[in-house]
């Protein structure tokens, strides 16, 4: 495949987005990004079907981090209760059940950078470089489709995105 | 199904969204910053009271036993109180797909950091020796003892601090899509602030992704987290054996209050402001009015909790539970219960009129209210039940001094201050869900449109 061509897509809804994807997977075609102005569960679903993805690797991160922060908030509590052995009114050395409080805190607090930091991470942020095919309006009130094609298969592609409601399809150098 | 709705009767469209955006965020007027001027002229009156403060000592202010805990604490718990209707409107309404809330909730977000912000001022305003608040964070002393993990104020530590982070980076991750189209139509210097803000944003399918997936996440650590923060500050009182304050009720009775009073913030900022910015378009009747019901279902639950409160303590037949609360119905300052169940259990009921609902002059007023009464009520549990503690002979009623009065209405200061410089320059409204609400009302087909502005 040489690759040399890029076809943007410019579409009015979310739907004819999506029916444009679903073309390209039975094309097949898989060179391809997306952009929309909001969240698109069918632009989603159809993404989703041609790369099958699956689940955001973000909820990992988030696991470990909720994981990290509740053993970080146990060591700091019961580990330093242990370190000074200070008897208060006969009480246990370590409190587990007001300790739970500063335990959950921490699990919330990790959990929550690690779904900060991995969405930057896993999408590619900061990144100061415009993607492919990038417009303003995609950010506005359009949905774009890039498709990275062969010379061959240009005529065939913008076809399928004209069938499938685009408003206008442009070819760009890759 | 979509092709065959009318689409004419839709009058926002996406574009119309950017645009109002862009109109609020314009280059400001002289009233405008005449505004800011103002709000930063109590903040630094406020500043001249505290500076005072710290020279002189806790002297200065009404604090003498047995009222220790007063109109600082007061101010503290309002303000987290505050806080917690926007994590509510922005998770858990999220969360529960809740359509009505695309148009408040970043503000109400918005002022659920700053009122975090001003919260976390107030332990510090109350200390006499301010510049030991860091004795609080959990590092050991030159002996290498902690913190003690047990105790209430050191889980405020930790509460607020994981709330203020939290919200803060919910509510920066949720602006970053909407400045990234602030940076595509911005030019001069907002051009080079928005695009280092919005951090390469372009609203990939793969971005959208973890976008969307990061969010929903952050919303589901947000909404246990509302509930255990104030939780945590109403166990600060709670765990206490001051009459009047040790009672298991506090924690889901902290947790309404605090949802009814930041809901009633909201209409207090969000009336005036659709009306300034002319977002009336965005901010409809629709949207008050349902915000009202939750202040309304808010009201009711308050009112029940104080109705437990009050069995509680006649069931239990504890004498000096009897007698604290004869005297904070009854006694010298008896006339602030009064009006904590007037603006808080009466006034509210006025909102279940729809006239009223819709109405956003009486919305306006009832909010005001509401402010007023949850303040009271804080007031009342904290220095009402101190000073009628145990023992009679040291009874002593807290009246404020101009000190606390002016660092309190320097805290309104500071706080409309942040909300208003940040309603100017970033945007105050979330333009990607009322977009993706545009969206799901077309393909519904719709006969009514709720955005529409009300006749």
């Amino acid at each position: 495949m040489s690759g040399d061509i890029e076809l943007v897509g410019v579409f009015a809804t979310d739907d004819q987005c999506a029916h444009a994807v679903e073309k390209l997977h039975h094309a097949p075609i898989r060179g391809f990004h997306t952009f929309s102005p909001f969240p698109s569960e069918k632009i989603a679903e159809a993404v989703d079907e041609v790369r099958e993805w699956g689940r955001s690797p973000v909820r990992k991160f988030v696991l470990c981090g909720g994981i990290t922060g509740a053993i970080s908030g146990l060591v700091l509590t019961v580990g330093t209760s242990w370190e000074w052995n200070l008897n208060t009114g006969g009480r246990p050395i370590a409190s587990i059940a007001p300790y739970i409080v500063i335990i959950f805190e921490m699990m919330i607090l990790f959990g929550v950078l690690g779904a900060v930091s991995s969405f930057f991470f896993k999408s590619g942020l900061p990144s100061f470089e415009p993607s492919s095919g990038y417009r303003t309006r995609f950010g506005a009130d359009r949905f774009g489709l890039v498709v990275r094609v062969a010379d061959g298969d240009v005529a065939k592609i913008e076809t399928l995105m004209r069938e499938a409601g685009a408003e206008e399809v442009v070819r760009e150098a890759a | 199904m979509a092709a065959a709705v009318d689409q004419s009767k839709y009058q926002l469209t996406y574009l119309d969204v950017d645009r109002t955006a862009q109109r609020v965020m314009a280059p400001a007027g002289l009233k405008y910053w005449l505004w800011v001027a103002f709000c930063a002229f109590l903040v630094a009156v406020g500043g001249s009271f505290w500076t005072r403060q710290i020279y002189e000592g806790l002297g200065v202010t009404g604090y003498g036993q047995p009222t220790l805990w007063a109109v600082y604490i007061t101010d503290f718990v309002f303000w987290v109180g505050i806080a917690h209707s926007g994590t509510l409107i922005s998770a858990v309404l999220f969360l529960f797909r809740t359509r009505w809330r695309t148009a408040v909730y970043r503000c109400a977000e918005t002022m659920t950091v700053f009122a975090v912000l001003t919260a976390g001022l107030f332990p510090i305003v109350h200390l006499g020796r301010p510049w030991f608040f860091y004795w609080l964070c959990p590092y050991p002393n030159e002996r290498y003892l902690q913190p003690d993990f047990r105790s209430p104020l050191t889980w405020d530590f930790f509460a607020i601090s994981t709330y203020l982070t939290t919200s803060t980076l919910f509510l920066s991750m949720g602006l970053i899509p909407d400045i990234a189209n602030q940076r595509d139509i911005a030019t001069g210097w907002r051009k080079k602030f928005y695009t280092v803000l919005a951090c390469g944003w372009q609203g990939t399918d793969r971005q959208w992704r973890n976008f969307s997936m990061a969010y929903l996440l952050l919303a589901g650590f947000a909404t246990p987290l509302v509930l255990s923060v104030h939780s945590v500050v109403s166990w600060d009182f709670a765990t206490m054996q001051t009459p009047g304050m040790h009672s298991t009720i506090f924690a889901p009775y902290f947790v309404a209050g605090a949802i009814f009073s930041g809901c009633g913030l909201v209409l207090t900022l969000i009336i005036p402001m659709r009306k300034w910015l002319h977002i009336e378009d965005l901010v409809t009747i629709w949207h008050l009015d349902s915000l009202s019901k939750v202040v309304l279902l808010t009201s009711l639950v308050i009112t029940y909790s104080y109705s437990t409160e009050v069995f509680m303590v006649w069931y239990a037949q504890d004498p000096i539970e009897i007698m604290t609360f004869h005297q904070r119905f009854f006694g010298a300052q008896g006339y602030l219960f009064g009006g904590m169940v007037l603006c808080n259990c009466l006034i509210p009921l006025l909102l279940f009129s729809p006239s009223i609902r819709t109405n956003t002059i009486w919305l306006f007023i009832i909010s005001i209210f509401v402010n007023i009464g949850m303040w009271l009520e804080r007031f009342v549990l904290i220095a009402g039940s101190l000073s009628t503690a145990t023992i009679p002979t040291q009874w002593k009623f807290y009246v404020p001094k101009a000190t606390e009065v002016f660092i309190t209405i320097a805290s309104f200061g500071w706080f409309l201050m942040n909300f208003s410089l940040f309603a100017k320059f970033l945007p105050i409204v979330s333009m990607t869900e009322l977009k993706e609400g545009i969206g799901w009302l077309r393909k519904s087909g719709r006969n009514t449109y709720p955005y529409r502005k009300a006749a």
